[in-house]
């Protein structure tokens, strides 16, 4: 997804990101921070929950990250504007649906990365040879 | 709808909802609209939005943002031809379930 302008940083810019990240990130964070702010209490309220929960696999940074807050922001402006109850956004488990979203993105990346280590580690040790099957899916 | 049937659903779900896309292109809510509507009345919105950029980022779908009356643009999803094959594949795999599933039930093996 494009974002931003495509113009070559400064060089200033450039060493300043090194201090602080990307500066486009910070501003695409604000930016759905901005949008959550303007959702109906109890759409906000979700969107909270489900960020705190994010929250806790892991820090949330970088490009990816920013399309999975996005995305999340598209979801609940969706349902608020078509009236969508909490519930029927988020399921009756919400943990079911906060992992398949998670999924999609670096963080779940991550998680799927952590899995694959383990399932090599048991396969190790059990003494099989052939390199078990990718399982990011 | 029972536990069972969300638990069998949770596994054909993507291709259930390629194949409503097959028909013709849809955004999120239509597709969720669509599933309660033939009894599967359980399903969330945001595991379909959640399973729609799945497909979205492994190519299967092509995706058009289209301004709404109220809220913000809809992502319209629509069957792309590398969706179609893998749709193709999916309805192979069930006819091959069902098949021996049909066997089972029949007694045979």
């Amino acid at each position: 997804m494009a974002t931003g302008s495509n113009e070559p940083k400064s060089r200033y810019l450039q060493y300043l990101e090194v201090v602080t990240g990307s500066l486009e990130e910070k501003k695409r964070y604000r930016h759905y921070k901005a949008r959550i702010k303007q959702l109906p209490e109890n759409y906000r309220i979700a969107v909270e929950a489900v960020e705190r929960y994010l929250m806790h696999f892991g820090p949330a940074d970088g490009a990816g990250a920013m399309a999975m807050y996005e995305d999340l922001a598209d979801l609940f402006e969706q349902g608020a504007a078509d009236g969508t109850p909490i519930r029927d956004i988020v399921g009756d488990d919400p943990i079911e649906f906060v992992e398949a979203f998670m999924a999609n993105y670096p963080l779940g990346q991550y998680r799927a990365r952590e899995r694959n280590r383990f399932t090599n580690a048991i396969a190790r040790a059990a003494g099989e040879t052939t390199p078990p099957q990718d399982r990011t899916e | 709808m029972g536990k069972l049937a969300t638990e069998m659903l949770k596994g054909t779900l993507e291709g259930i909802v390629l194949a409503i896309l097959s028909s013709r292109p849809a955004y999120g809510y239509e597709i969720t609209a669509q599933l309660r509507d033939q009894g599967f009345s359980d399903i969330a919105e945001g595991t379909v939005y959640a399973l729609l950029v799945r497909i979205e980022q492994r190519g299967l779908v092509d995706v058009e943002k289209v301004p709404s009356e109220k809220g913000p643009p809809r992502k319209v999803y629509s069957l792309n031809d590398q969706g179609r094959e893998y749709l193709e594949e999916f309805w192979r795999t069930w006819s091959f379930l069902a098949e021996r599933l049909e066997q089972l039930r029949e007694g045979g093996n």
